[in-house]
């Protein structure tokens, strides 16, 4: 396979890659910050912590893209990575640094499973069943803190694993953003490069059509839901590492940041389109918005409702662009 | 005929009920390999549902199915086309996202292995799907990079066709096969069809037009309401009377030949 073909994997048409345009735009809105801020918004402080944000929220959007490919949607992620982030920090001092790590990712995964075997088995629409899970989870996690903080002690502080997991830091910047990297690298290849990618579109763009030549299509939307809630939960973990404690309310709120990264991204929400370049272009631009109306002094309300906006605009436009390319 | 061999897919008193809905009724059916079945019958008559069954998507509720004499237990559209049963169904078979060559193997990707990473093998699943469109005929303008989306509905039909006749099968079941082809792209599926049986597979070719099929089949099976009604070599009855067991819903004038 030459290098080109590696990179980019064509799965219908020679129209251009769903990510051509979020990195365009998102270009075009790193030059206007830079210049409207004066620079402060590009200087490293802030670019550092814009990264640091993008990396956990965005690891947890491509979990959420593999489900919104296959035609489903997951809105638990938020919950997940607070559990994965409860997890982590709740048995570090009990049972060690590694075996707290696992146990992170295996919650994860495990409520993931549940959401999976909710969809295909019970045949609860997406939408309720991670609803359900999202106020599960949620109340757990406030349950289990009961309004304090979990810290991160001094033993798992200076472990490696805490290090290696988004407490060490590399040319400045935590490394989850190199988790990210990797993330998006490996996910990309899966999705465009392998058989299971290749089900994983098709069950999003024609199940029938997918069942009948044999892909076992439920079991494909279970491991999309598994790695969901496995990625939800190692961005959990990430987070933990760098700020060193988590609370209650961990991640609430995030899971409607992931999906709108998954939109403005080029993810279809009617499935079978996917693009994790765009994702991860679509999360930096979303943390670099809001870090721009902070340096602005813009209340936080005000991202809220940009965020609405821009994932409704996103779907208009998508669907047009989408037409236009079709009818060209 | 060939009935004294063991049949190489025998439906054995084969019921199928949606709720209340009986879609098929005590159906008894053979095939053997070699032999080239139109099964007829009129809009809701059943064939599709039997084929269903057959090709793994429905489970029956009484009754049994039997492949080369081993009963099938366990029914997935996987297993069929493990088994080599091939369908080409009228609405289902192509994911419009994806492109011809990545709808040609979808479900049995070529794969080369990478550190035991299995990677989909893109020069074969290219040039594979290339030579349908070639053989085919399809315009010119058509890349196996294009998304299925993209073409005609005649286009979509040759290369499920194609795909059907360049993997390796026993059986290949073509549910209405010649909707939406012109006439030259008609003749096409119906040389290869007779191509396939005279290659030694089973083919089971599903119509509602009794004259087309009576000069192209060997055998004939009608199913009127869930039910067979009749089931002839074609040598037994002429297309004229076989239209008269249609019309009449299995009780009329030739409705004695039936087995």
């Amino acid at each position: 396979m030459s290098v080109t073909q590696f990179v980019f994997f064509r799965i219908g048409g020679s129209r251009p890659s769903p990510a051509v345009g979020i990195v365009a735009l998102t270009a075009l809105l790193v030059v206007a910050f830079g210049v409207q801020t004066a620079g402060v918004w590009l200087s490293k402080d802030n670019m550092t912590s814009v990264l640091q944000a993008t990396a956990t929220l965005g690891i947890m959007a491509l979990g959420e893209a593999l489900v919104i490919t296959a035609r489903e949607i997951d809105i638990s992620v938020g919950s997940v990575f607070g559990i994965g982030s409860l997890v982590y920090l709740g048995f570090a001092p009990i049972a060690g640094p590694l075996a707290a790590f696992a146990g992170a990712i295996f919650a994860g995964a495990a409520i993931g499973a549940l959401n999976g075997l909710l969809v295909t088995r019970f045949k609860v629409s997406a939408l309720i069943a991670t609803l359900g899970t999202l106020f599960i989870f949620r109340g757990i996690c406030y349950a289990l803190t009961e309004g304090f903080s979990f810290e991160a002690g001094d033993a798992l502080m200076t472990s490696r694993v805490y290090t290696v997991f988004g407490g060490g830091e590399i040319l400045g910047v935590k490394n989850s953003l190199l988790w990210l990297v990797l993330a998006a690298f490996a996910l990309h290849v899966v999705m465009f490069g392998t058989p299971f990618g290749n089900w994983l579109l098709a069950v999003g763009g024609d199940e029938q059509s997918a069942l009948s030549r044999g892909v076992r299509t439920k079991a494909v939307k279970l491991v999309a839901f598994v790695l969901s809630g496995a990625l939800a939960a190692f961005a959990g973990v990430l987070e933990a590492s760098k700020i060193g404690f988590a609370d209650g309310s961990f991640g609430r709120l995030q899971e409607l940041q992931a999906i709108a990264a998954c939109v403005i991204g080029g993810c279809a929400l009617t499935g079978g389109r996917c693009s994790i370049v765009g994702v991860v272009f679509a999360t930096f631009m979303l943390m670099g918005i809001q870090s721009f109306l902070v340096l602005n002094g813009v209340e936080p309300q005000w991202f809220m409702i940009l965020l609405g906006v821009m994932i409704v605009v996103a779907m208009v436009t998508d669907r047009a662009i989408h037409r236009w390319i079709l009818l060209r | 005929m060939a009935s004294n061999k063991t049949p190489l897919i025998s439906v054995r008193n084969l019921s199928l009920r949606f709720g209340a809905f009986l879609a098929l009724h005590d159906v008894s059916v053979d095939f053997h390999d070699g032999e080239l079945v139109g099964l007829v019958g009129d809009n809701g008559a059943g064939k599709t549902t039997l084929i269903n069954v057959i090709c793994g998507i429905h489970r029956p509720t009484h009754g049994a199915v039997f492949f080369e004499g081993r009963e099938i237990t366990h029914f997935h559209p996987k297993l069929a086309i493990e088994l080599g049963i091939e369908t080409i169904q009228q609405s289902v078979g192509l994911c419009e996202n994806l492109s011809v060559a990545r709808n040609f193997y979808l479900g049995s990707e070529p794969v080369k292995r990478f550190l035991g990473i299995p990677f989909l093998d893109f020069a074969k699943m290219r040039a594979d799907s290339g030579e349908v469109i070639r053989d085919f005929g399809l315009r010119s303008n058509v890349n196996v990079d294009d998304a299925v989306g993209l073409l005609s509905g005649g286009e979509r039909q040759s290369i499920k066709i194609g795909r059907s006749v360049a993997l390796k099968n026993r059986v290949v079941i073509m549910d209405e096969p010649t909707n939406h082809l012109s006439v030259r792209e008609r003749e096409h599926v119906n040389m290869l069809a007779k191509q396939l049986r005279d290659q030694g597979l089973l083919v089971i070719f599903i119509t509602h037009d009794i004259f087309q099929v009576h000069r192209l089949a060997d055998r004939i099976v009608i199913m009127e309401n869930g039910r067979k009604v009749a089931d002839v070599t074609k040598t037994e009855m002429t297309a004229d009377q076989l239209e008269a067991v249609i019309r009449d819903g299995g009780h009329g004038a030739g409705a004695g030949a039936a087995r």
